[in-house]
């Protein structure tokens, strides 16, 4: 059990690149260079989704690799499956209709998809020739139940809607703080309980930050918060201080008063103590829970005995706790919980540069414009420090001057944190500012893989041939511009073959009939066409 | 077509503005309180003036919000402005009339032809500019004028998936303009769509089918060919292609090309797509919360922008070539609500280069370069010649369009 209480480990052995045969020394280091570790891998997956017209091969066997601290770039056309992808990745497929046929997903080594050919059974009617899926939701439930321990924390996600995607009814520091509790609520209590208001520093330290706020000087003052911070020994009473002392109004007296005042907040009543032991007590269960199923899914088999232990051990607590879940006394007890939360919310709006954070803290999404929810939304899939950060679309509903304001402040984050993005759009300059890989995506299935450079260089693919040359070019405006005839097919029927052959310019009677082979022509250059001959890359 | 607009539609010099329109406003009201009072005004449009010439394609981009589409619905009198006028094929003598007379009551009064006059001659102008516009006017025309002149002026429109009825045949979506219009015998009008689905590159079999069963490229097409049905002069473009992807946007845009060479249409492109904007205009209007901040023609404005918005909303496009990095130009911030604008130049709260003066006189649109227009502080009226504000931080403005102003570092 001692070992079970402990946070979440460090990731497990982590696997080593497998190197493609015929790499010849990339030309230029890259910010993720080849040798970084793979913390996902994708491996021919396949997602289907079940109608009554038919079944939707939305996903038909894509493979691809992030490393860590690179962004890889997913692009393609409307309805070509890169949602489905990030939404297979994290295992948010709706279903019914959709369900992830097979395939691997590796997240540094871990199987996120094991369990799944257990899940359900897909039969054909031989009458009808229809589908027919027999689910066992309790074991859907089960495996969904699995994937909480790796959403957040390991996978987090930025959606396309920033509108759409955060919940009406709560503040943002609500929905904020609610992910940060989910995943760093044991450091928060921690740094709750540790907390020395009374401490003979603090006011002294409270006395200097009233003078500096007379001076007027902005840094000066945020140093000054940030030494009161550390004589609570607690960094959010810094981040409270220097809001307050910010909106104080100069020279006024009452600055100490408001000050002393909160800090007489952070004094912890008997209840709040023992609620906040209970509440940590909770969270190290949950934390054994996710470690038992991350170790499921290393090993590919159910923990019946930890499971059975740790569900005992909730059940206590939750029985032994049920004081706290009477109306009135919930409150209280929550409340500096609640405040310390709002505090750290407000230090993570700071840090993607909203002017006025304790403003967008305190408002509701409705109050907010699309490219400040953005933020919301990435500070909220940020503020876990996640692994790896998928973000469908995150600029294509904001405008230009927005959107460039949006890249650069991910294109910061992923210097500064180093995290590993799979970045989803539709918009091949977007991909071109901010990727260091692109995967192009066509009806389903991944047609070419390149460093950004290279493929923009010298794409190999007619689809991508075609895609570069149907973009507007600023540089070259009178080119007429030239187009991919046809649409994107229709995935219940797709054509045979390579899929895109109906609209290809250079098809060849082979393409009509087999699907091309994923071959691999220089360096990280990878491409499924007839038309190239290299070595067959290794999945 | 006879009675008043006859006489203007004589002219067919092609140096002459097809649509022109002076002053147009545009205020939503806001309503609330007691009785749904009238409590404020969204300025959607606030002293808009535009012209689009024969077989010419005007580009008017701007950030979501600044009232481009509003622009381009008031140019149909699909709304009503709130002041302001919209000429259709002015004679020559009315144009330079009406152009005097602005320029009159600019100069004497600083009003511009909507507030109340201060001196004599303003007020005799004003009088006149009235007499003009009860004449010629788009939005005085009766209502059976109006009907006749909407054949001419067309729109398509930005969501392909919401524009089109979904219960109506396709080819009765294509066919309703010539219905309405009574154009020719039911069999003449059969001819004439087939013809119409030819022209935008759709097969004479889609005609039966439901705007659902198409995508949204063959769907913009067929909004296309029914605002060609009528034969028209002047098609309002609002953000043709901005939810199509860009294989379909291609296809569409060498189409609505290939139509302005053969039918010698005018366009207004109404767009936030810059690269879109620049393949396919002749001159580009930019506009910012509800104003025209600058107005060139396309090659001018792209090489050499003078706004430091424009320079701004250039910077902020990003280019689909990683081997090339640029400076660029991260505005600060969202755009101010035009229920209360800032007052001067609206700009100047996200400006890198903002001055004193910014915060209280709105800068006028002036002609600082031949054919190119800019509304800002920046350079001065008396100047001609541009010369950027050495000690604001806007830098030189390079040739090659690049600008320096206010730039961070690319990350």
């Amino acid at each position: 059990m001692a070992a079970l209480s402990t946070s979440m480990p460090v990731a497990p052995a982590e696997t080593p690149l497998p190197r493609a045969p015929a790499t010849s020394e990339p030309s230029e280091p890259t910010p993720s260079s080849a040798t970084s570790p793979v913390v996902l891998d994708v491996r021919d997956l396949k997602t289907y989704f079940f109608t009554y017209d038919g079944v939707v091969l939305a996903l038909d066997g894509v493979s691809f690799k992030v490393r860590r601290g690179e962004t890889l770039g997913l692009v393609g056309e409307t309805g070509c499956g890169k949602s489905v992808t990030a939404f297979s990745v994290v295992r948010l497929i709706p279903d019914p209709p959709g369900r992830i046929i097979s395939g691997k997903v590796l997240f540094r080594g871990i199987d996120l998809l094991w369990g799944l050919s257990s899940e359900a059974r897909i039969k054909t009617d031989p009458k009808t020739g229809r589908a027919r899926i027999r689910r066992s939701f309790r074991r859907i439930k089960t495996g969904l139940e699995r994937m909480s321990a790796v959403r957040g924390r390991g996978i987090s996600m930025i959606f396309q809607e920033p509108t759409q995607a955060m919940n009406p009814v709560f503040s943002v520091a609500d929905q904020i703080s609610e992910a940060l509790l989910l995943h760093q609520g044991i450091p928060i209590v921690d740094d709750l309980l540790g907390a020395t208001p009374d401490a003979p520093e603090v006011l002294p330290a409270l006395e200097a930050l009233v003078e500096e706020s007379r001076r007027g000087n902005t840094d000066a003052l945020r140093e000054a918060s940030r030494r009161v911070g550390e004589a609570a020994h607690l960094r959010t009473f810094g981040t409270q201080a220097y809001y307050l002392a910010r909106e104080a109004e100069p020279d006024s007296e009452d600055l100490m008063r408001r000050l002393n005042k909160a800090r007489h907040r952070l004094h912890l009543s008997g209840l709040e103590r023992v609620y906040l032991r209970h509440r940590r007590r909770r969270m190290e269960v949950e934390d054994a829970f996710h470690d038992v199923y991350l170790s499921e899914m290393r090993e590919g088999r159910i923990d019946r005995h930890n499971r059975r232990i740790l569900r005992a051990r909730r059940g206590r607590l939750r029985l032994s706790g049920f004081y706290y879940g009477i109306w009135g006394i919930r409150g209280r007890v929550q409340r500096p919980l609640k405040d310390e939360t709002f505090w750290r919310t407000v230090n993570r709006l700071e840090e993607v540069s909203i002017a006025n954070p304790v403003q967008v803290a305190r408002g509701y999404p409705h109050e907010l414009s699309g490219g400040m929810l953005q933020r919301v939304m990435i500070t909220m899939a940020l503020a876990v420090d996640p692994v790896i950060l998928i973000a469908d679309e995150p600029t294509t509903a904001l405008d230009v001057t927005i959107q460039a304001q949006i890249l650069e402040l991910m294109r910061g984050l992923k210097t500064r944190i180093g995290t590993a993005i799979l970045l989803i759009t539709h918009d091949l300059a977007v991909i071109a500012e901010v990727a260091d890989r692109v995967c192009v995506m066509y009806a389903g299935q991944i047609v070419e893989t390149a460093r950004a450079r290279d493929l923009y260089a010298h794409p190999l693919h007619p689809y991508t041939q075609g895609l570069l040359a149907s973009i507007p070019n600023l540089e070259r405006p009178d080119k007429r511009l030239s187009s991919i005839p046809g649409s994107v097919p229709d995935l219940i029927h797709p054509p045979k073959g390579c899929r895109f052959h109906p609209r290809c310019s250079y098809a060849m009677p082979i393409c009509t009939e087999v699907r091309p082979p994923t071959t691999v022509e220089g360096s990280e250059h990878t491409v499924a066409c007839h038309l190239y001959k290299g070595p067959t890359a290794v999945e | 077509m006879e009675g008043a607009i006859a006489p203007m539609m004589a002219s067919t010099d092609s140096n002459l503005p097809l649509i022109t329109s002076f002053n147009l406003r545009k205020y939503f009201p806001i309503r609330g309180g007691l009785f749904s009072s009238r409590i404020g005004d969204v300025r959607a449009v606030d002293g808009v003036s535009l012209d689009v010439r024969e077989s010419e394609t005007v580009g008017l981009v701007g950030e979501s919000g600044c009232g481009k589409t509003t622009v381009g619905r008031l140019l149909l009198r699909l709304i009503e402005p709130t002041s302001g006028h919209t000429y259709y094929h002015p004679s020559p003598d009315v144009l330079a009339r009406l152009e005097s007379l602005y320029d009159t009551l600019k100069s004497s009064t600083g009003a511009d032809g909507n507030g109340a006059a201060a001196t004599p001659e303003a007020a005799a102008a004003l009088k006149e500019l009235d007499e003009i516009a009860d004449q010629y006017s788009l939005y005085r025309l009766k209502h059976s004028k109006m009907k006749e002149l909407r054949g001419k002026l067309q729109i398509v429109f930005q969501d392909p998936f919401s524009s089109l009825s979904p219960r109506m045949l396709v080819r009765d979506i294509i066919g309703e303009p010539l219905a309405i219009h009574h154009a020719g015998s039911r069999s003449e009008r059969a001819m004439r769509v087939a013809e119409l689905v030819q022209q935008v590159g759709l097969n004479p079999e889609h005609l039966w089918r439901f705007p659902h069963e198409f995508s949204g490229g063959q769907r913009q097409r067929i909004g296309i060919a029914r605002a060609l049905a009528l034969r028209p002069e002047f098609i309002v473009l609002d953000e043709p292609t901005s939810a199509l992807d860009v294989s379909v946007q291609a296809q569409i845009l060498n189409i609505l090309k290939k139509l302005q060479a053969e039918q010698r249409l005018s366009y207004l492109f109404i767009s936030h797509h810059l690269s879109v904007v620049r393949a396919m205009s002749h001159k580009v209007a930019v506009m910012y919360l509800g104003q025209i901040v600058e107005r060139a023609a396309t090659e001018d404005l792209f090489s050499r922008p003078l706004h430091p918005y424009t320079q701004a909303l250039l910077s902020a496009i990003p280019i689909p070539d990683p081997s090339l990095k640029r400076e660029r130009i991260v505005l600060k911030g969202d755009v101010p609500s035009p229920a209360a604008p800032p007052a001067g130049c609206r700009f100047h709260t996200r400006c890198p280069a903002v001055m004193p003066v910014c915060s209280h006189a709105e800068p006028p649109l002036i002609e600082v370069r031949k054919a190119h227009w800019v509304a800002c502080h920046l350079y001065p009226p008396s100047g001609g010649v541009p010369v950027p504000n050495p000690a604001g931080p806007l830098g030189s403005v390079g040739e090659n369009g690049v600008t320096n102003v206010g730039a961070l570092p690319a990350a």
